[in-house]
């Protein structure tokens, strides 16, 4: 039925078609983060292809997609961590309030300072609980004293959900924690630093409902003062936590826009597969 | 019971049978393994039993000066220089006074050891006060005399005559068995009743402090950058080939190089610790890089992500977390080639180590030998008591080789920490 | 391609099949409530009373099915946690069957009055515009839960529309009633009672209408209750086939 067709197609992307060419609002009017044209290389294998996108300040971004469809490697781009990674190249336009942070100029070290990260496995120090925290404080010489930097220790462990655990033995090893906590530990020691922006890899996987809420009442609480791009497989947690949402497939962004848009109506067909648990 | 469970069940038979199979040739080869070092430990340690005792002769003697021919008053110049070796014949002679003739007087002087005239000098420079005194002393008998008291056998090497004046001495008791003091506080000698292991332990020290001084902080610092700075390229990887290769290279080969180039080129003295250790430390240097690299290598990824994620540099990175995380790993492996190192012969030989000197070496250019040389001389030397000797000195470099692999499992133990 | 929402395609067969099994439920459901109507209309028109007394007690079994079908719907929130199209379906169904439900009560109403004027002796058979109305009523229900299965939204919005007509014919209705009561007061009663149940009619068209709301929210995930559909249609313009 030709009508019916030509319904289909102005109803949702096409997916051979449209696959490469975003759907939804990737752009914001404010941008903390701004990507043009971003290109990741791992040898030949191209695992980011062409992505642009906004990261307004001060919003939770959440990049969903299928395992090995680049979401990590993106994230690792906001920080330069794939600069550890001999094989990685990585092309485009990336720019941090306006500045090129691939530039020549622009400090790497500085750089991650300004964004922290939680990695998708947690990986505390084998030092103590207190050092692992203080690590970050103490390298940026940010605390003058021993008492500021208690103080930052503590907070940190409490905003993390972590410090009624282990108050009593801050001077244990951070790695006798369980998974859970490490993972918190390692929120942790990231936010002890105040970074502008967080990076968030899968950071409640291995934690259960409530110290996941902990967490996402973390999140919300720090929107407040830092821009926030988390990575999850649960759609849920993105949809609970995220203002917009970015769908990843293939090294391609597929679709981003507004959390509620994305898990009530997306407009492109692999977003709807995806989310909806369809085959694709 | 489903089909498949009643499968498996057919083939568990088999398969149990194929483990005890394999567990029991396992532990024939463990068995095996164990025999031989038993049985080689148990022939060292047999043979290096009587090595640990020696015989000594107390006598009363007066330290008369006229004897020594020194005045009554004599400066300490005067006491070194004195006639020890009259003094002590003298004595001797007086317990057989039958004994007249020449030659028995010459063969009944030979029941005790030459450094008899020492023994007693040293007692009494160390108390001036026993001159025109008596004092009893205990010197050491000939190593012949030793040996035949140890068997109890004759070996030719003792006649009939002095058997008898043994006997006689043995009987009034003046002869005794004691613990070999000389083997631990005396250097090498040619005469096995006083030859000692201090000089070749010494040497061994320092060539090792010297080997370790040198190839410890090299070898740490290739490995480091080498793994962590390196640029991953053509010439990175023919340096690691060739570092793999040098590794497998016979020692002697290094005792070859040290010879050309610390002796022949920059003129270093021979036979010095000095020289042995920086011979060693090359020879130990792919060791600890290698040991070292694997160490580095094998700190998980996620801890220097960690630290770089928090905005520290790398270099940093290396020292804060990754270095300290494989020191039980490089120290381990550092041990192990220094082990390695302290039980080498072969290259010590090019570069003149093998000589033989009885003084203990005092510092890392005084001529000396190291414990494996001294087994290899030992080894080679004509005299019956060496045999027990150089069972000895093995348990001694043995009992070395344990402490430090002890020492490396201590360190790796204490320094682990788990992530 | 039949329609853009396939719910038999998910990873899980269990999931497809509770979701399919909700719809037939649903359909089951309409299946009833329009068989209901059918009869109150029979009844009425007919003054078949057995069928009257049938068709004013049968409501407890649609009231049973609702009851059901929320049940269901709240296991597969609870369980599945359904995302996107899946979630709109099973919101739209939540709705739906409420409006199926209320469709079930009009229809139960129609019985009652079937009962009643033929206690009185009156005959709807009298009135051919009711007879229109629910044939007209009728044949909206029926697209309706056929737009509904098919998801189809052309016939959704074309239903929608058609809800107007329905409107228009019960005023008509209500102006004949009205001159009639004021010609013959003594009838009032009875007369009332045909003017109940073409306002019951009128009602059952707008939940027809609802539904068939839903079924747009379905499949294009837009609103359209109580906002212009000419919007939605100047927006789509291939939707509108008339
Ligand atoms: N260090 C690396 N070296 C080579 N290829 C890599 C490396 N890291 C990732 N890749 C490749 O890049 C692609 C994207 O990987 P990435 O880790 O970003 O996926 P992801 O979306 O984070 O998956 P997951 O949800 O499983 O964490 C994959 O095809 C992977 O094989
Ligand atoms: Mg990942």
């Amino acid at each position: 039925m030709a009508t019916e067709n030509a319904e289909e197609k102005s109803n949702k992307v096409d997916i051979e078609q449209q696959l490469g060419e975003t759907v939804g609002e990737q752009f914001t009017d404010e941008q903390k983060f701004a990507l043009r044209n971003v290109d990741v290389y791992y040898g030949d294998n191209h695992a980011i292809q062409d992505i642009s996108m906004d990261i307004a300040p001060n919003e939770v971004v959440a990049f969903i997609g299928p395992s090995g469809c680049g979401k990590s490697t993106f994230l690792r781009v906001l920080n330069r961590m794939n600069d550890t990674i001999d094989i990685c190249r990585v092309s485009g336009d990336i720019r941090l309030d306006g500045e090129d942070i691939y530039d020549k100029k622009m400090d790497p070290v500085l750089l991650r300072a300004r964004v922290g990260m939680v990695f998708q496995k947690p990986n505390p120090f084998p030092k103590s609980i207190y050092d692992n925290v203080a690590y970050g404080p103490k390298l940026h010489g940010l605390a003058s004293s021993r008492a500021e930097l208690d103080d930052i220790v503590r907070t940190s462990l409490k905003r993390a959900g972590l410090l009624k655990e282990v108050e009593n033995r801050l001077d244990e090893p951070g790695t006798g924690l369980s998974g859970g906590q490490q993972q918190r530990l390692c929120i942790a020691r990231t936010i002890a630093v105040s970074p502008e922006v967080i990076l968030m890899d899968e950071p409640a996987s291995a934690l259960d409902p409530i110290a996941t809420a902990i967490i996402e009442e973390l999140i919300d609480e720090l929107r407040e003062n830092y821009t926030i791009a988390i990575v999850t497989h649960s759609m849920q947690q993105a949809a609970r936590i995220s203002q917009r949402t970015a769908y990843f497939h293939l090294g391609k962004l597929v679709e981003m826009g507004p959390t509620e848009k994305i898990f009530t109506n997306p407009d492109h067909t692999l977003t709807e597969n995806y989310i909806t648990g369809r085959f694709g | 019971m489903n089909k498949n469970t009643e499968v498996i069940k057919g083939t568990l038979a088999k398969r149990y049978a194929k483990e005890r199979r394999f567990r029991m040739l396992g532990m024939i080869s463990v068995f095996l393994g164990l025999l031989f070092l038993v049985v080689l430990l148990l022939g060292i340690l047999f043979k290096a039993a009587p090595a640990f005792t020696q015989h000594y002769l107390s006598i009363d003697m007066n330290y008369d000066a006229d004897s020594l021919g020194v005045g009554t008053n004599p400066s300490i110049k005067e006491l070194e220089g004195a006639n020890y070796r009259g003094l002590i014949r003298n004595t001797l002679y007086a317990q057989f006074p039958e004994v007249t003739q020449r030659n028995d007087k010459r063969e009944l002087a030979a029941l005790i050891s030459g450094s008899a005239e020492y023994q007693i000098r040293d007692a009494l420079l160390a108390n001036p006060a026993l001159l025109n005194n008596n004092a009893r002393v205990q010197v050491l008998l000939d190593d012949d005399v030793d040996t035949y008291l140890k068997n109890n056998t004759h070996s030719g090497r003792v006649n009939e005559q002095q058997i008898s004046w043994i006997n006689t001495l043995e009987n009034s008791g003046a002869v005794e068995r004691g613990f070999n003091r000389n083997l631990f506080t005396n250097g090498d000698s040619r005469e096995p009743e006083s030859a000692g292991l201090l000089g070749a332990t010494m040497g061994s020290l320092y060539a090792l402090t010297i080997c370790l001084l040198v190839s410890f902080p090299i070898g740490v610092m290739a490995a480091i950058y080498l793994e962590e700075f390196a640029p991953k390229n053509r010439w990175v990887d023919l340096i690691e080939i060739n570092i793999n290769n040098l590794a497998a290279v016979p020692s002697i080969v290094f005792g070859l190089l040290g010879l050309a180039v610390f002796l022949n080129f920059f003129g270093m003295p021979r036979s010095a610790p000095l020289v042995g250790g920086l011979v060693l430390a090359l020879l130990t240097l792919p060791t600890i890089i290698i040991a070292s690299r694997s160490a580095i290598k094998s700190v998980p990824p996620s801890i220097r992500e960690a630290a770089l994620g928090l905005g520290a540099s790398k270099m940093q990175t290396v020292f804060q977390h990754v270095v300290p995380l494989a020191m039980p790993g490089i120290l381990t492996g550092a041990i192990i080639g220094s082990a390695r190192a302290l039980g080498e012969a072969a290259p010590l030989l090019m570069i003149g180590m093998v000589a033989f000197i009885v003084d203990v070496p005092e510092g890392f250019t005084d001529a000396s030998t190291v414990l494996p040389i001294q087994i290899f001389l030992w080894a080679d030397s004509p005299e019956r008591a060496f045999i027990a000797m150089t069972s000895a000195a093995t348990i001694v470099l043995l009992v070395f080789l344990i402490c430090m692999n002890g020492l490396a499992i201590w360190l790796r133990k204490r320094f682990e920490k788990q992530w | 391609m039949e329609s853009k929402i396939d719910i038999s395609d998910h990873i899980s067969h269990r999931y497809n099949d509770e979701l399919e099994d909700l719809r037939n439920q649903v359909m089951e459901m309409g299946g009833l409530v329009e068989r209901q109507l059918q009869d109150g209309l029979k009844a009425l028109q007919k003054s078949d009373m057995p069928l009257a007394e049938k068709v004013a007690s049968a409501d407890d079994e649609v009231n049973a099915k609702e009851i059901a079908i929320d049940k269901r719907c709240t296991q597969i929130l609870v369980r599945r946690q359904p995302a996107a199209s899946d979630l709109r379906l099973v919101l739209a169904i939540i709705k739906t069957i409420n409006d199926l439900e209320r469709v079930g009560d009009e229809a139960e109403k129609l019985g009652r009055y079937a009962i009643h004027l033929y206690e009185h002796n009156a005959k709807i058979g009298d009135f051919t515009e009711i007879k229109h109305l629910g044939k007209h009523v009728r044949e909206m229900l029926s697209k309706t839960l056929d737009a509904f299965i098919r998801m189809d939204v052309q016939s959704a919005i074309a239903t929608i529309q058609s809800d107007d007509e329905i409107n228009e014919e019960f005023d008509s209705i209500m102006r004949q009633l009205t001159s009639k009561m004021m010609e013959d007061p003594s009838h009032i009663k009875e007369t009332l009672r045909v003017l109940w149940a073409a306002r019951a009619l009128e009602r059952i068209g707008d939940h027809a209408k609802n539904i068939c709301e839903y079924v747009v929210y379905l499949v294009k995930g837009e609103d359209v209750r109580h906002t212009n559909l000419v919007a939605l249609l100047e927006e789509h313009p291939e939707l509108n086939d008339e």
